[in-house]
């Protein structure tokens, strides 16, 4: 080849990579600047509730209840109380069918057609409205017994909490190595045994993070609530009668004429997001480097 | 597996123990308006009767009636109230007990105007139709001499939902309105000819705090809470009334001697010269046959709402009940049977 042809060659080399370097650059730019836009709404709430919200918070208001209209004070207590409650009831329904769910999934071939049906439908599940598992509820469990309770609500929320466990724990057993759960059926364990003794016991976990990151759903739910639990102003502990929650509480609060009960909603609103935020980030920091058996 | 065990067994005692704790406990649900003054009531007379425990969830008239028919709540609350196909709903098992009343006013937003304005049936009328345009127009400034109002275009401002106060104004200008009557009709939501809407009456006053030269209607109590600018109406007899819990209750007072035996009445635009015109009734919905684990406390708390409750009213910017209709509905209680 020719000296000149050579140069040119080389000259064309240099200028496309620098051209290309300028595209990467600018790619860059403006992935990071969309980056940046994606996580601002989490920081502008979490700035905003705080500002608005922190004046509200004391301990009256962690702990008492509400306080009539015209008078000053009150709480959230009782809505506190009862999304623990709610949420108790939701887990003690949902997690034991979620588990179910995600132990079959997991331990069914990945050719077999009843459990991609089954996949299928966890998904179809998750992605039904909220507002819609909350008619549901109250036509299952409101209606036939009654009155608004407890345990409506609860079954809304395990309904919520349902296929989330479910594809949350099929991901975690599926991570158990095939050669442990062989290593298993070669000692000569039965299948339930290395489900039960081996796949399970080491995923602990991450079993445990399904459960929380379901948990932190469902606590933050108002929708399934409206016409399940409703409301209350009083401590409630029946699985029978209406009970208050957080986010139906701040609901209530936040659309009344009063200007003292908009401020307990801020800071109603405050608390319901660390309590959420708190269960996610701890569900992140117990599965995070997660391998099997850790 | 032990902490589980340990949660469930709590858990069912927790449940098991609960009658114990909670004493008679009913739960009711329905209108917005009138829920402050409820939570109020409930808190006072529970002062006094501390056995009993009652629980107001505001979800609005229509879902008041709607659970009180499906028997989902011990008792309802609505600021409509039930038509004739509902009651056939429940057999005609239900009395309307009025506990309160509440008026629709007009708040606007004018630049350099604090004082209230005057308006009359036909220019309320011409608001909501979109007839009257701009604020200079003749028919508001004869009505307001004195105040100096632009001429920038009017922008009417009302509720986007489905709303007891929507039912108030909308029954009101169907009776002053003859064109409104023909062309919308009323109801908790109709077919707006004009205007913008906004949800709740939090809403509507934000939406008409941002549009400068516009003018919307809110409930009396939202109003006076947020110290809004309101506008005082000419009423039946041609005097013109500012929206008050006097002017209110003397709405109802002049309509008393149409009151049916059943209670359900329209109180707008009503005859008296000190009577507000747009003011509406807030009913309790019970059941004429009950449980005495339901009937007892809550006629209780009921005949305690009539005659303790209406004191507390208009402190709260809630209008009392005329005396004489707290003796007719006392007497119509009467028909309650306990079984």
């Amino acid at each position: 080849m020719e000296i000149a042809t050579k140069k040119l060659l080389l000259e064309f080399m240099v200028t496309t990579q620098a051209k290309r370097k300028r595209k990467n650059i600018f790619a860059n730019l403006v992935l990071s600047i969309l980056a940046i836009l994606a996580v601002s709404p989490l920081v502008a709430i979490l700035g905003f509730l705080i500002s608005k919200g922190i004046g509200a918070l004391s301990w009256e208001f962690l702990t008492s209840l509400p306080a009539p209209y015209g008078e000053s004070g009150g709480g959230m207590g009782h809505s506190i109380v009862g999304t623990f409650i709610l949420v108790l009831f939701a887990s003690l329904l949902g997690i034991p069918v979620g588990f179910g769910a995600g132990i079959f999934l997991a331990e069914s071939s990945k050719e077999s057609r009843f459990a991609s049906i089954v996949r299928l439908c966890a998904e179809m599940l998750a992605g039904v409205p909220s507002i819609v598992v909350g008619l549901f509820a109250y036509f299952v469990a409101v209606l036939p017994f009654g009155g608004f309770s407890a345990f409506a609500g609860g079954f809304a929320l395990s309904v919520i909490m349902i296929p989330v466990i479910a594809r949350t724990s099929e991901e975690i057993l599926r991570l158990v190595p095939v050669h442990v759960r062989e290593a298993g059926l070669a000692l000569g364990l039965p299948r339930w045994q290395v489900v039960m003794r081996i796949v399970l016991r080491g995923s602990r976990k991450g079993l445990f993070t399904a459960v929380l990151l379901a948990v932190a759903r469902a606590s933050g739910e108002t929708a399934p609530l409206l016409f399940t639990a409703l409301n209350s102003r009083l401590w409630s502990f029946s699985a029978t009668q209406p009970i208050s929650s957080l986010p139906v509480q701040i609901y209530t609060y936040a659309t009344s004429p009063s200007e003292e009960w908009h401020q307990q909603a801020w800071g109603g609103a405050l608390l319901l997001v660390l309590l959420v935020l708190g269960m996610s980030l701890f569900a992140r920091f117990l599965f995070s480097g997660k391998k099997y058996g850790t | 597996m032990k902490v589980v065990c340990a949660l469930g067994s709590s858990l069912v005692s927790l449940v098991v123990s609960a009658p114990a704790l909670a004493a008679a406990s009913l739960s009711g649900a329905g209108a917005t308006f009138p829920a402050p003054l409820y939570s109020r009531w409930i808190s006072d007379f529970e002062k006094v009767n501390p056995e009993t425990k009652l629980n107001y969830q505001p979800i609005g008239s229509g879902g008041g009636i709607k659970q009180f028919i499906d028997g989902t709540v011990d008792f309802g609350g609505t600021d409509a109230p039930m038509t004739d196909e509902q009651i056939a709903k429940v057999k005609g098992n239900v009395l309307h007990v009025p506990t309160a009343l509440g008026a629709v006013v007009f708040t606007f937003n004018v630049a350099g105007v604090q004082k209230p304005l005057n308006l009359t049936p036909e220019t309320a009328c011409g608001i909501a139709m979109g007839k009257i345009s701009t604020w200079n127009d003749k028919r508001l400034l004869s009505l307001n001499a004195g105040v100096t109002l632009p001429s920038a275009p009017l922008t009417f401002v009302h509720r986007s939902d489905g709303s007891g106060t929507s039912a108030i104004f909308t029954d009101y200008l169907s009776k002053v309105c003859p064109e409104w009557k023909d062309k919308v009709g009323s109801g908790t939501a109709v077919n707006w000819p004009v205007g913008l809407g906004g949800k709740g009456n939090d809403g509507v006053s934000g939406l008409i705090k941002q549009t400068p030269n516009s003018i919307g209607y809110v409930e009396l109590v939202f109003a006076e809470k947020n110290k809004l600018p309101v506008a005082a109406l000419k009423n039946k007899a041609g005097k013109i009334v500012s929206p008050s819990t006097n002017s209110v209750t003397q709405a109802f007072a002049d309509s008393v001697a149409k009151l049916p035996s059943d209670f359900r009445m329209s109180i707008t635009d009503a005859d008296g010269a000190a009577s507000y015109p747009i003011s509406g009734i807030t009913y309790l919905l019970v059941r004429k046959n009950m449980s005495k684990e339901v009937g007892v406390p809550l006629v209780k708390f009921i005949k305690w709402g009539l005659r303790d409750g209406q004191k507390i009213c208009p402190s709260l910017s809630y209008a009392q009940l005329p005396a004489e209709v707290v003796s007719r509905v006392e007497k119509a209680l009467n028909v309650i049977e306990l079984k």
